[in-house]
């Protein structure tokens, strides 16, 4: 089944001379159930493309199914309630909540989705047992290592059962064997959580543990 | 969100030889880059300076004006009051059988005139007009069987004047020349007089004519005419002592009595003299103060020349020529000198909390600038910029836009005080006083910006990470914490030294005027601190029942707040912006309210009559003035100030009041005036008839029992019951008075109950007509009350001789007196910039907190936060600040107002007995608490207006 459908996208950056087509006509499908890395240089377009999939850009042209639902034709609201409830992000920065705890944080889109505080709070304890920071409940983001915020981060966005999660460089930020344990949690999870994975990464490990390779090279896709 | 480094054009290059003390080099590229990319903050402290200054830079200048304004005022008002006056005897006239005549009286006169110019002294001389010399008889009764008519002599000198043309017959002109001896026993000696026109055509009498008088025993007098006279300048001032001299005055000897005037020459003089008792006439001089040379510096030395003279001449033997000196015009100054005293108080307290609510609004827009610099600050301190240089340049940029700035608010205070100033007096000194009030904003705007920016550049470049050691960290905490209470306790010391400077004398000029004056706003400084305890406490409370909730969006807007509430500077500010104003909308307030309640009690009714002396409000009068449209109430009395009274062997004068008790009760009902109630334990003895019947709605008490039928009354008077008050508590409920009559015996009193201040007076007995007729003393009442939309109309309509005293004339006289008017468009205004400023600061502690407030919302985005709910949290967020500003500032406000109004003596401007309660004006209060969460309100929306052009992509880009 396909989970993602994304077709003849483009992505151009200002206008005339200084344009810079980040994206150009790209189009793949993504099967439900599988880790995709997507590999380019740097500037290549991995973050524009990311973004045009979650709704967090508007594509110029083309248009982008996530399970069904065509993200390109939705309005703020609607893309809200995608991002509630099937696209959900993992940030080369983050992303967390500043004030809010460990706990706080994964709960929030359970919060937002209204579950049942009992359920919520027995997910929170789940999803932060299986990145395993069952004992940093209550600690802020600034009171985490790097490699523990990540995992809080890949923790909150496992929290609403997405279909797909986008994680942009999750490692990027990490040395290399947070990185490496960061991204096999992330390989477990998919496998444990059945959720469809598309990851940017620089890193050769990462792109051992995925079903399948995306190569972008300047806007375009590659393979 | 953008990088702010980019919007500096360059950074500094590293500074080389480092350790080598040089002269810092400055880079005027990033000081304008800097100011380019801050500019709005920037320009919101040039106008929180401008405004202030302007305010600050006024007020001493109208201060002193309107206090210059209020010593002319008060001294116009006194009129003859105000009058300086020296009396001295003649030189003895006793010959060897009888008394000489004294043909060189006039000279006398004139001489006495130069003695008193050279005792006055340069400063008080300069102060009063020129005087006026003259000499005044006793009063005469025209015999001539008519109406009641009386006569008085008088002469005046002025300079040569005041000049007369003769109409028919000439200048008075003496009776007998050379000194002649004139025997006791002999017939009354002639006197010449001239007659004004209307007097002589009144006595329908000729040059040569002799006018019918007697003295007040019946000792006939022989006045003889010997012209009639127009007055050259009937405005000279020298008629103004003796107007009846040009016009006959009704009223002034008693009820429908006319008096007139015969005019003395210098030749008739002596005869006159002769005409009377040795001692009977007196030489004197009127001064007449000069109000448009009075200033408020003056006031004092002309006040203390005055008590001088006065004082030497009181010493002085009462059978020589002495001069005696007399004046009301040092108590006239005293009193005003207290008022401006009192508003200058008043002022200075307001002044000092504008200044402040300025300098903590300042702060805040400091803090704003330094925290939108901090991490440039901290690459220019990476790249080797020495902190001196940071300094210098932030120094030179505040200090640019604070100067101008106030040069600014300056010169619109220079020209505000000059328009404001009009007419002759002089030009007020914008001087040394409205500069010094304005250096604590200038000072803020130039200082807070650089230090706390050095501040903020210092720990970015300083490893200041919390100890790992667990108990090092604790230690840490604890010296915080320490450091902490000890400044709240610095605060709360000196509001405690403020109140109870401000307690024990008052804000009265002198060395430490501003520590008695600050109690205020310290008080709602300190009141601030206190809630800025609580708040982490509220918030922590808050955010865990917003965990509880099942509102999904409670959690995130209680959670920012928690982050937020333990930050010192917006919420300090938030609560004294809001205290103040109300404290000032309630000075205001108070004032208004205290000059209504003033002049009900001054009047006592909504207007009063005071008879003429020796004119009786008959019952015809009252039932006339009860029969006019609009009247409801009339009741009259007799209101005897200086009533000989005994109270315990010891001889008390207050004011006495006899009054129908019933029908006084009925009519104070009908005002705001506190109380009938202890009059209605007067009224058991008052006979049911007390209202005369009146047309319409109107209850008259004609007081038929005030004109009893003499046979009913009893002379053996039991103890008639009676109101007292007193303000030293010479009197006291319970006691047993005695009335002091002059041919009477005395009355017995009661005290039964405490009697209302009327008119103001602080020592009053009052008692029911009725109850003191049956004791055998009979009123004879002088005083009508009325009350009632139409009563100020039949007051002044009455056809009486007397003054109609009329409470709504009175409050607007009191309410745009110059101090009074001052102090309230003062309060006012004040009341308005603090209240701006308020809300200003309210939006840069909001606009300091929007990076990290949209950070946590644009993350909250990208878990599927609705754009809507988004500015929803953020209004949560916001919403909580100006609850607390809006609940916890008014209540501060009110609390000190009825703590500090007493100290402040706000009843010296508002005319009342006693200090006015404070009183609020509620829609003000409403203002002031709706617009904090009205801006609260606005604020959310307007930030994420300001941000939907930013797509959620690029705002993650950068790694927020
Ligand atoms: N908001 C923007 N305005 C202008 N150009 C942009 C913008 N966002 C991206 N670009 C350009 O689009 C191109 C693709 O950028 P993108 O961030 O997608 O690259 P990337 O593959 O994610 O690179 P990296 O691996 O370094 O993160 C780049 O050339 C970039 O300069
Ligand atoms: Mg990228």
């Amino acid at each position: 089944m396909t989970l993602l459908t994304v077709r003849k996208i483009t992505r151009t950056f200002g206008e005339k001379e200084t344009a810079v087509h980040a994206l150009q006509d790209v189009s793949f499908d993504v099967e439900a159930g599988t880790m995709v890395a997507l590999v380019g240089r740097s500037g290549s377009g991995k973050t524009t493309l990311l973004n045009v999939i979650g709704g967090l850009d508007r594509p110029d042209t083309g248009t982008v199914h996530v399970d069904g639902v065509e993200v390109t034709a939705l309005d703020e609201d609607g893309l809200s309630l995608l991002r509630r409830e099937k696209v959900s992000y993992v940030f080369q920065t983050f992303g967390l909540i500043p004030v809010l705890s460990a706990a706080e944080n994964v709960g929030a889109p359970l919060r937002l989705a209204r579950t049942p505080a009992a359920e919520r709070e027995r997910r929170v304890a789940l999803l932060l047992d299986l990145v395993g920071l069952g004992d940093h409940a209550g600690q802020r983001p600034g009171e985490l290592s790097g490699g523990q915020q990540q995992r809080v981060a890949i923790a909150r966005a496992l929290a609403a059962s997405p279909r797909l999660l986008i994680a942009d460089e999750p490692t990027g930020q990490l040395d290399a064997d947070t990185g490496r344990s960061v991204m096999a949690l992330l390989r477990g999870v998919v496998e444990s959580e059945g959720v469809t994975a598309l990851i940017s990464t620089h890193d050769p490990i990462m792109m051992a543990l995925a079903d399948r390779v995306i190569r972008i090279n300047d806007g375009r896709i590659t393979e | 969100m953008k990088l702010p480094s980019p919007r500096w054009p360059s950074l500094r290059r590293p500074v080389l030889h480092w350790p080598v003390l040089h002269w810092p080099v400055l880079h005027w590229p990033s000081i304008r880059g800097r100011a380019r990319a801050d500019a709005g903050p920037l320009v919101l402290t040039a106008v929180v300076v401008a405004v202030v200054s302007a305010l600050a830079g006024a007020v001493p200048s109208l201060l002193r004006s309107t206090a210059d304004e209020a010593v002319r005022d008060a001294v116009r008002r006194a009129g003859s009051n105000a009058d300086v006056t020296v009396t001295a005897r003649w030189e003895p006239d006793d010959g060897e059988t009888g008394r000489i005549r004294m043909p060189r009286l006039a000279e006398d006169v004139t001489a006495l005139r130069e003695r008193a110019l050279n005792e006055l002294g340069g400063g008080l001389r300069a102060a009063l007009l020129p005087p006026v010399a003259g000499v005044i008889t006793p009063t005469l009764k025209v015999t001539d069987g008519s109406v009641l008519r009386t006569l008085r002599l008088g002469y005046l000198s002025r300079d040569g004047g005041p000049a007369v043309t003769w109409l028919t017959g000439g200048e008075p002109g003496p009776t007998e020349e050379g000194f002649p001896e004139v025997a006791p026993s002999g017939p009354p000696w002639t006197v010449s007089i001239g007659l004004s026109e209307t007097a002589a055509a009144a006595f329908d009498a000729e040059p040569g004519d002799h006018i019918p008088v007697a003295d007040e025993k019946g000792n006939p007098k022989d006045v003889v005419v010997s012209g009639v006279f127009r007055p050259a300048d009937p405005a000279d001032p020298a008629w103004r002592l003796a107007p009846w001299l040009l016009e006959p005055v009704t009223g002034a000897d008693g009820l429908g009595s006319t008096r007139f005037g015969g005019l003395l020459s210098a030749a008739s003089l002596p005869d006159a003299r002769l005409a009377f008792g040795p001692d009977d006439t007196k030489r004197t001089v009127w001064f007449s103060p000069d109000p448009d040379v009075l200033t408020w510096e003056s006031a004092d030395r002309i006040a203390a020349t005055a008590v001088t003279l006065k004082a030497t001449s009181a010493s002085s033997s009462s059978f020589d020529t002495a001069s005696t000196w007399n004046t009301q015009l040092d108590a006239v100054l005293r009193d005003v000198r207290e008022q401006v005293n009192a508003a200058s108080a008043q002022a200075s307290v307001l002044l000092i909390a504008v200044l402040t609510v300025a300098v903590l609004v300042l702060l805040l827009a400091a803090g704003l600038v330094v925290h939108r610099r901090t991490p440039a600050l901290a690459v220019a301190r990476q790249r080797g910029t020495g902190l001196p240089v940071l300094a210098i340049e932030l120094v030179i940029e505040s200090a640019t836009v604070a100067l101008f700035a106030a040069g600014i608010g300056l010169a619109f205070a220079r020209t505000l005080v000059s328009q404001s100033v009009s007419g002759n007096g002089p030009q007020p000194s914008f001087g040394v006083a409205a500069l010094v009030a304005v250096v604590p904003v200038v000072l803020a705007a130039v200082m807070a910006a650089p230090v706390l920016a050095v501040i903020a550049a210092a720990r970015a470049t300083r490893d200041r990470r919390a100890p790992a050691n667990r108990s090092a960290r604790r230690r840490v905490a604890r010296t915080a914490q320490m450091r902490r209470v000890a400044g709240e306790l610095a605060v709360f010391a000196v509001v405690a030294a403020a109140f109870a400077a401000l307690h024990q004398r008052g804000v009265q000029p002198g060395a430490a005027v501003w520590l008695p004056a600050a109690a205020p706003t310290l008080g709602v400084l300190a009141g601030a601190l206190i809630v800025l305890r609580l708040a982490p406490v509220g918030a922590g409370f808050a955010l865990r029942w917003a965990v509880r909730s099942t509102r999904p969006l409670a959690v995130f807007g209680a959670s920012r707040v928690a982050e937020t509430a333990g930050r010192v500077l917006p919420l300090v500010t938030m609560v004294v912006a809001a205290g103040l104003p109300v404290f000032a909308f309630t000075v205001a307030g108070t004032v208004e309210a205290g000059l209504r309640d003033g002049a009900w009690r001054t009047v006592g009714a909504e207007a009063r009559l005071d008879l003429a002396p020796d004119s009786l409000a008959s019952p015809e009068l009252v039932r006339r003035i009860a029969g006019q449209r609009g009247v409801s109430h009339v009741v009259a009395g007799q209101v005897i100030d200086g009533a000989r009274i005994v109270a315990e062997e010891v001889t008390v004068s207050p004011r006495l009041v006899i009054v129908d008790a019933r029908a006084f009760r009925e009519l104070l009902e009908d005002t705001p005036l506190p109380d009938g109630g202890a009059l209605a334990g007067l009224e058991s003895s008052a006979s049911p008839s007390a209202s005369a019947s009146a047309p319409a709605t109107a209850s008259a008490s004609a007081l038929p029992t005030l004109f009893p039928d003499k046979s009913e009354m009893s002379d053996e008077g039991s103890s008639v019951p009676a109101l007292v008050l007193s303000a030293d508590g010479g009197m006291r409920v319970g006691m047993k008075l005695q009335l002091l009559r002059d041919d009477a015996p005395a009355v017995a009193l009661t005290a039964i109950g405490t009697a209302p201040a009327i008119g103001g007076a602080p020592d009053v007995v009052l008692v029911d007509a009725n109850a003191l007729a049956t004791a055998g003393m009979t009123a004879e009442p002088d005083t009508i009350w009325a009350t009632g939309p139409g009563a100020a109309q039949a007051i002044t309509t009455s056809g009486v001789a007397g003054d109609a005293v009329i409470r709504t004339e009175i409050l607007r006289e009191r309410h745009d007196a110059p101090l009074v008017s001052g102090l309230l468009r003062l309060a006012w205004a004040s009341a308005v910039v603090m209240l701006a400023l308020g809300l200003l600061g309210f939006t840069l502690s909001a606009a300091a907190t929007a990076p990290d407030r949209w950070q946590t919302l644009t993350r909250l985005r990208t878990i599927g936060l609705r754009p809507r709910d988004a500015r929803r949290v953020a209004t949560a967020e916001l919403l909580p600040l100006a609850a607390v500003a809006a609940l916890a500032g008014p209540a501060l406000g009110l609390g000190l107002a009825w703590q500090t109004l007493g100290p402040l003596a706000l009843r010296l401007l508002t005319g009342q007995s006693a200090d006015p309660a404070a009183h609020l004006p509620w829609p003000a209060l409403i203002v002031v608490s709706t617009s904090f969460l009205v801006v609260a309100l606005a604020v959310a929306p307007a930030e994420s207006a300001l941000r939907r052009r930013q797509h959620l992509s690029e705002v993650l880009r950068v790694g927020t």
